[in-house]
């Protein structure tokens, strides 16, 4: 009797042995890439309240019957942005553009270049990586 | 008498080791689904928190083409975003859209970049509209525009 109450405690005990293995081998990693979602949300939410841009000026120049617009950006917020994860808008419509540079930084200024644009009244959104917007509007000619 | 003693004792011994290997394991078959439902479900709180997307038209310029009107969909998360009618399903004022009227030009969106939602016309009339567009793990972006 006595050993078996031995050899049963034993086996139990491996059973719980390989349990808890198998709760720490599981519960530490997923609880580890939850936390570090967690942190890249917590800086995207703190990076789109501390980005603000203005488009503060254009510059536009003909091209044959259309024109072409430098659309002048100042970075108002306090995070450095990247131009090649911008997305412009005319009149609705989605717009490839080149920048001058690279990567925005905070309280500078850069264009941004929108070719063969229709005559008229056009309405310009420019959207930063992180979903940020400005609005602008001018008439050419 | 001694040979019957034994016989007990050993059978005793047998039925405990059966025992306690039979609840043992019953114990990590149990440990393991727990410890396998706990993973599959950090795996989709991580997904809601790294996806993310916005819809950035102009709200009075909606764009037209082909029997459709085109939304703009960026992907702000920190996850590539599959875009198919059956990881997302789309509302316009709260009426459910079917997938008959609307695809993407993508199947995916990677981190910042932006694809077109495109969505038949005979589903928004002219007027102004609330669009709620639900992609994986419900996540949702809504917008009010104007046709």
């Amino acid at each position: 009797m006595g050993f078996s109450l031995v050899a049963a405690t034993a086996i139990v005990g491996v059973a719980v042995l390989i349990s808890l293995e198998l709760i720490v081998g599981t519960t530490i990693p997923t609880i580890t890439e939850v936390h570090n979602s967690f942190d890249e949300m917590k800086d995207r939410a703190i990076d789109q309240i501390q980005t603000s841009i203005n488009i503060s000026d254009h510059r536009t120049k003909p091209n044959a019957s259309l024109h072409d617009i430098n659309i002048e950006i100042t970075n108002e917020g306090s995070t450095t942005l990247k131009l090649a994860d911008f997305t412009v808008l005319i009149n609705g419509t989605l717009k490839s553009f080149t920048s001058t540079t690279s990567y925005l930084y905070p309280k500078n200024s850069a264009e941004i270049v929108v070719l063969a644009l229709t005559n008229g009244n056009n309405k310009v959104k420019v959207v930063t990586g992180n979903g940020i917007s400005d609005y602008y509007e001018y008439t050419y000619p | 008498m001694g040979f019957s003693l034994t016989s007990t004792q050993v059978i005793f011994f047998i039925a405990s080791v059966i025992a306690a290997g039979a609840v043992s394991g019953v114990f990590i078959a149990v440990t393991q689904d727990l410890t396998n439902s706990f993973s599959e479900k950090g795996e989709r709180v991580q997904d809601q928190l790294d996806i993310e997307f916005i819809i950035i038209n102009d709200p009075d310029n909606i764009p037209s083409s082909g029997g459709n009107y085109l939304f703009y969909i960026k992907n702000i998360g920190a996850v590539k975003i599959p875009t198919t009618n059956d990881t997302f399903n789309l509302f316009v004022d709260g009426e459910f859209v079917v997938i008959a009227n609307y695809y993407f030009a993508d199947t995916s969106i990677q981190t910042d970049e932006v694809t077109t939602l495109y969505v038949a016309t005979s589903v928004i009339s002219a007027g102004d509209h609330n669009l709620r567009v639900v992609g994986p793990q419900a996540i949702d972006s809504e917008f009010a525009f104007t046709i």
